[in-house]
């Protein structure tokens, strides 16, 4: 154990070697002045990618100077650049007298910029470093032979999915937009939801190769000022050389590594992102990933769904205490079935006793075997579900139903009643709204049935008192993960087993917003007042 | 201290804990236990279930139960020595009647009751009944209709007759030790036993014909004087014995009309209420019984529209309940001579002093008790009809 561990601090090494290569692509520093230099530089930096474009061209009068346009194939959009770019400096600007204008050298860089290029975003370029995210990110950057500087024209188009009804946390009521890869169109869904001028946001770059645009969202005044800048703090520690997914974010930020509970709430719904800035939470976006990460993120948050608040308060509240209870059976239904079966036959009555008996006469194994070849038999199943391709999905459903349901019972290996329990299991661990917490249920649950099997219902006591233990202890981002429960907070019980009316709910969860508590000042419903006579 | 905690834990899970582990396949859960005296100390009797038998869709038509035996010095010794002839350890968690044989009722039940009360597997609420002229291991081994488990159809009889018919009375094993042990009341245990031929009733053929010729029925209570056995109230002495004690919930009870013929009165709620006193150092018992009841038959040539009907019917109920009161204290004071109605108990709640003096010699003091009983009825409802299509027809 203790090899292992110092294993793992042993972080140094890898972050050293990483470093040094770092310090390569630093060395290209400053443009020059020579054209001919900064491309063969660039050429050389990027070997020969076959989707990087350098063109070489004469523009001016009497095609008297030498300039050179690289871009990246397929992440350009190429009519703006020839028709707002080639064609500028190609042919508009040929009769003009540019050398005159530009009679101080520096300046003909920003005449370019200033009178000539018919594109939005454009910056200055200085060296390679920047020249090199530009390029890479879409960019069409200009280099004119003569100056140590060009120019980056941003001019991004790629092919990318558009906004699709999310296939995670569906509602049956409520928006059916979900993010897609795009940050900026993430950001953009959110802002529409949230027009206030304090939502602010803060871009940051993550990810030493991949260069991944990380944005910070919230609402000022609203959102707690400490846990922004332990957000800030914690995305600035990350100094890794690629994020493909928020899931990559999430882990290096969360408080818990070792807990199979998540501290880290995604979603890929823009209304969820919305509510829970509007709740005083932060939300982190990635580039290249629909999933955005919320903080901080309570036990209780993974039972909500967004369709919880567009639905009736009593149904909500129902529905919800639904998830919980389902929540419990998928965690102890099996433990508590092998526990009772093998333990505790007093705890049945006679009649059940009998007809559980009379099932299992002729099963071969003990309980805990059976229930752990069920249970095993329903992952293998569930992730081969997941990975395939669709279109075997038929076919192996027949399969699994077959195998699990019919052919296991009739063949006398598994008893009937622990087909019954391991389906309820199943089926209630997809219950709960977001993926994350069904997968620390589906953990644990294995736990609990060793527990029971070794210890009966004594163990799974233990256990059940080490897994709040351990609840109990874990917070997010400074946020007791067990709030409003544990601390004990009467005003957030409005949202938490239940959900009061919208117009109940007077104010935001105290501990994630403890200085802007207030939602509604007045409220009430909708109902006139009676008519006076 | 996290870690502490979690050592904790992971110890504590040692200290205690549920270590007899069995899979359901490997016990044999038995509902219904018999106990017998013979020569060289008790016989055992366990009715164990055969669980594939019982189950709907995999009955081969075989017997739902089967009956181990086995004898032994002690019960426990019994107990164990049954796993010779069983292929799986007897569960007697479930236990839901047990039986004694008449014989060893006579000799005493207290010795073989002590493992029942300790074993920390058996519960307390199980039926104890005395099988009356026959041994227990005979009455375990009849089959029944209706209910395919016998156990189960003698529980749930006796269940059911308690409640819907005042002769029969369960009492659990709980109930008979409090009252094993109580100075002011004596044990007292409702009857069972087999009618017909009992080769027939432990086979599968038995239960073949709408009408099987063998039957297990209760009837009778038994009375105890200490633990044995003393002899067996008639059914209208423990219809006495059950409006005494107050343990009717609802019943029937037949009386005549004023003018010849008989009627039915339904019992809808019975509540009868002991109160002792000592006079002049002599003790009494005095039994106030309040009834609510419906007119459930009429047999007999009476005007139900008139208010003097009713009270004659009323007047005949009370005398009908005084007369079956007053017998059965007869027969317990002078022919059995033990106080299984508990008056020593009533006493000793209203008045201890004198309790104390009268305990060591309760026996005579019992047999000369004055015994008061005051019935008090109303009659509600008459049913759907004032008047009985009887009196048309004889018209």
């Amino acid at each position: 154990m203790g090899f292992f561990w110092s294993k793992n601090k042993d972080k140094s090494k890898p972050a050293a070697s990483l470093q040094s290569n770092e310090n390569e692509l630093n060395q290209l520093d400053s443009l020059k002045t020579n054209l001919q230099v900064n491309l063969q530089k660039i050429k050389d930096t990027l070997g020969k990618s076959s989707d990087i474009i350098i063109r070489e061209i004469r523009i001016g009068k009497d095609d008297s100077i030498k300039a050179g346009i690289i871009y990246t194939d397929g992440l350009t959009d190429t009519p703006t650049l020839n028709n707002f770019i080639l064609e500028t400096l190609m042919l508009d600007i040929k009769g003009i007298e540019l050398q005159k204008k530009i009679s101080p050298e520096q300046n003909f860089i920003s005449v370019l910029k200033d009178y000539a290029m018919t594109v939005g975003e454009i910056k200055d370029l200085k060296n390679f470093e920047d020249l090199f995210t530009g390029l890479l990110s879409g960019d069409t950057v200009i280099l004119i032979d003569g100056f140590a500087q060009g120019l980056i024209i941003s001019n991004k188009q790629w092919v990318e999915r558009g906004v699709n009804e999310p296939t995670s946390q569906t509602v049956v009521r409520g928006p059916r937009e979900g993010f897609s890869e795009n940050i900026r169109v993430n950001t953009a869904l959110v802002r529409r939801k949230v027009k206030d001028p304090n939502l602010w946001m803060e871009s940051k770059i993550i990810g030493k190769r991949t260069k991944t645009n990380v944005a910070v969202m919230f609402i000022n005044g609203v959102a707690n000022e400490k846990i922004v800048d332990e957000v800030r703090k914690r995305l600035d520690k990350i100094d890794i050389d690629g994020i493909l997914e928020s899931g990559n974010v999430e882990e290096l930020i969360q408080d818990a590594p070792l807990s199979p509970f998540p501290t880290v709430f995604n979603s890929e719904r823009p209304d969820i992102i919305a509510a829970a800035l509007l709740e005083g939470r932060i939300a982190i976006f990635v580039d290249g990933t629909p999933f955005v990460l919320v903080v901080p993120a309570l036990f209780i948050q993974f039972f909500q769904s967004s369709e919880d608040y567009y639905q009736r308060a009593d149904i909500a509240s129902l529905i919800r205490l639904l998830r919980f209870f389902s929540f419990g059976i998928a965690l102890l239904a099996p433990a508590l079935f092998i526990a009772i079966t093998t333990f505790h036959h007093a705890m049945l009555p006679p009649a059940l006793l009998i007809s559980l008996t009379a099932q299992r006469e002729g099963v071969p194994f003990p309980a805990f075997v059976e229930a752990m070849i069920m249970e095993i038999t329903f992952e293998i199943l569930r992730e081969a579900g997941v990975r395939m391709p669709r279109s075997i999905g038929s076919a192996m459903s027949i399969v699994g139903a077959f195998v699990i349901g019919t052919a296991a019972v009739e063949a006398g290996i598994i008893s009937a009643a622990m087909v019954i329990v391991v389906s309820i299991t199943a089926i209630s661990s997809f219950v709960s709204p977001t993926y994350d917490i069904a997968i620390a249920v589906r953990m644990l649950r294995f736990g609990f049935m060793a527990l029971a099997a070794s210890f009966g219902l004594y163990g799974v006591t233990i256990g059940l008192i080490a897994l709040i233990l351990h609840l109990c202890s874990l917070r997010s981002f400074g946020v007791p993960y067990m709030s409003p429960l544990a601390p004990f907070n009467i005003s957030d019980q409005k949202d938490t087993f239940i959900r009061l009316p919208k117009w109940k709910m007077f104010s935001r969860p105290r501990l994630i917003t403890p200085q802007n508590q207030v939602r509604q000042v007045n409220s009430g419903t909708a109902k006139p007042a009676p008519e006076k006579k | 201290m996290k870690k502490n905690i979690l050592v904790l834990l992971v110890l504590s899970l040692f200290l205690t804990g549920c270590w007899d582990r069995r899979e359901l396949n490997e016990i044999a859960i038995t509902l219904a236990m018999g106990i017998d005296k013979v020569d060289e100390g008790y016989e055992l009797s366990a009715q164990v279930v055969v669980p594939s038998e019982v189950a709907m869709n995999k009955s081969t038509g075989r017997s739902t139960v089967t009956l181990f035996t086995a004898r032994g010095k002690t019960i426990y010794e019994a107990f164990r020595k049954m796993t010779k002839d069983s292929p799986r350890k007897i569960y007697p968690g479930h236990l839901l009647i047990l039986v004694i044989g008449e014989d060893l009722a006579r000799e005493g039940i207290a010795d073989s009751l002590e493992l029942f009360s300790r074993d920390w597997e058996i519960r307390s609420d199980f039926f104890v009944v005395v099988a009356k002229d026959m041994a227990a291991s005979e009455v375990l081994n009849v089959t029944t209709t209706l209910e395919p488990i016998p156990a189960n159809k003698m529980f749930n009889t006796l269940k059911t007759s308690e409640s819907a018919w005042a002769a029969t009375n369960g009492i659990t094993v709980a109930e008979l030790i409090t009252d094993l042990v109580s100075d002011g009341k004596e044990a007292i245990l409702t009857g069972i036993f087999v009618t017909g031929d009992l080769e027939v009733g432990s086979s599968r053929q038995n239960i073949e014909s709408i009408t099987p010729v063998t039957r297990i029925k209760y009837d009778h209570l038994a009375v105890f004087k200490k633990d044995r056995l003393v002899g067996w109230l008639t059914e209208r002495e423990s219809r006495g014995y059950n409006d005494i004690t107050n343990s009717i919930n609802t019943t029937v009870t037949t009386i005549s009309c004023p003018g010849g013929g008989k009627a039915v009165i339904e019992i809808i709620q019975f509540e009868s209420v002991v109160k002792g006193d000592v006079k002049n150092g002599q003790p009494e018992v005095n039994i106030d019984i309040k009834v609510d009841g419906n007119i459930g038959e009429v047999e007999c040539e009476i005007d139900l529209t008139k208010q003097e009907s009713i009270k004659e019917l009323s007047k005949s109920y009370e005398d009908e309940v005084k007369d079956i009161i007053n017998q059965t204290i007869d027969t317990a004071q002078n022919q059995y001579q033990t106080d299984v109605f508990g008056f020593g108990d009533a006493l000793h709640r209203s008045n201890p002093k004198e309790w104390k003096k009268l305990r060591d010699h309760w026996d005579q003091k019992f047999r000369e008790l004055t015994v008061t009983v005051k019935v008090d009825v109303k009659l509600h409802r008459m049913g759907t009809v004032d008047e009985s299509f009887l009196e048309k027809l004889r018209d």
